[in-house]
């Protein structure tokens, strides 16, 4: 008899443990997964500092060739043709972006080629989501601003979730881009069918990784492991 | 069960609960506190939703070291085996599922994760094959431990045990 109570009673013990085990666990989870998410926030915030002084310049028209693997042109019919495919997300063209940025930048302004950039999305989701808000600012005549911007905060890991819609727009705003036709594109996703048709021309042109450069058609092949921009420039200037 | 099995056992669950138990305590530590690794290479399999993915990457770490440390002392022994397996035979069916859609990451397991270079298909593959075995193998465990949850120094004592102090 008293056998028998005392295994009762462990037995109810052994379902409170079990439920006092459950409850500690998912208040464990729940409030570590909190602690991460406000982190990654906070951290976020941080990264975009760097935009504070972020100088916009004067808008630039661009079209987007269909013909031509949808591609962002710039100064259609100039002399010369620079072709750069580009990922969002992929660190090596934020490299090549920091070392010959500023030329390309200028090549664009001041007229000098046709400057063709083909935002490809083979990265993830969240290289889809930038590149379709890049086509949007090109659409507002802000693609060299944003593009820039959005180099500067780009993430150290891949679709972790910094290419946000909320983060997108948020860099449009300090990109000049503040208009309700942005937020409305990045927020819809309207150019979604220009960046599946620059990705799906990555076969046509032979592009297999990025970044990759095309000289009037011509690839650039590097000597050099790095983006110089003395080797760049030579490129350019003998093509 | 055989007599061998019975004077073996204790020591078998105890071995058992700290393969997976430390296995998933440390998995879970190294990814804790980078959780947009975590977040980025649960969201590499490409099987959710991105922001589901994203939420997941956040809460799984802390999920691994609560379960790693509950085998480890061996409280609620059955409970923890029974979730620790099941999130085992999650990470072979999301290991299967990317092999066989020709998509190359690493598992972050044990952090980092993510995409992996083309060049390192090779590598990417054996390496996913080492991953479902190490998974299948802490999934038998966790098996094992469902139908023997009593072993040496755990917290918790079987029934008969108590009944008998």
């Amino acid at each position: 008899m008293a056998k028998q109570a005392k295994a009762t009673k462990a037995s109810g013990g052994d379902n409170f443990t079990r439920w006092l085990v459950i409850g500690m666990v998912t208040l464990v989870v729940a409030s570590g997964a909190i602690f991460s998410v406000v982190g990654e926030k906070s951290k976020a915030n941080e990264s975009f500092a760097i935009l504070n002084d972020f100088k916009v310049g004067p808008t630039v028209t661009s079209t987007v060739d269909d013909a031509n693997g949808a591609g962002i042109t710039f100064n259609n019919g100039a002399a010369k043709t620079v072709d750069i495919w580009e990922d969002p997300q992929c660190p090596v063209c934020n490299t090549f972006e920091q070392a010959n940025g500023e030329f390309i930048d200028d090549l664009v302004r001041a007229k000098k080629a046709n400057v063709v950039y083909h935002v490809l999305s083979f990265l993830g989701n969240e290289s889809v989501s930038a590149a379709n808000a890049a086509y949007c600012a090109a659409d507002e005549g802000r693609y060299l601003d944003f593009h820039k911007a959005m180099y500067l905060v780009q993430p150290v890991l891949e679709n972790s979730g910094f290419y946000s819609t909320e983060n997108l727009i948020k860099i449009g705003s300090y990109a000049g881009l503040k208009s309700e036709s942005f937020i409305d594109c990045v927020t819809k996703g309207s150019k979604l069918d220009k960046v599946k048709a620059a990705y799906e021309s990555m076969g046509k042109y032979n592009v297999q990784g990025t970044p990759t450069v095309f000289f009037n058609g011509k690839l650039w092949e590097r000597k050099n492991n790095g983006f110089i921009l003395e080797e760049f420039t030579a490129a350019f200037e003998a093509s | 069960m055989s007599t061998l099995h019975k004077k073996y056992q204790p020591f078998i669950t105890l071995i058992c609960r700290l393969l997976l138990g430390g296995v998933l305590l440390v998995a879970g530590g190294l990814k804790a506190f980078k959780p947009s690794e975590s977040a980025g290479a649960v969201a590499a399999y490409k099987i959710l939703p991105t922001d589901l993915a994203h939420l997941i990457g956040y809460a799984l770490p802390w999920l691994e070291i609560a379960l790693g440390i509950l085998l480890i002392i061996g409280l609620t022994t059955r409970l923890a085996a029974v979730v620790g397996t099941a999130i085992m035979i999650v990470f072979i069916a999301a290991i299967i599922s990317v092999w066989a859609r020709g998509i190359l990451i690493d598992c972050g397991c044990f952090g980092r994760g993510g995409e992996v270079d083309p060049s390192k298909a090779a590598e990417a593959h054996s390496a996913y094959l080492k991953d479902i075995l190490r998974d299948l193998g802490l999934a038998l465990c966790g098996t094992y431990l469902y139908f023997f949850p009593y072993g040496r120094f755990s917290i918790e004592k079987p029934l008969h045990n108590i009944e008998e102090q």
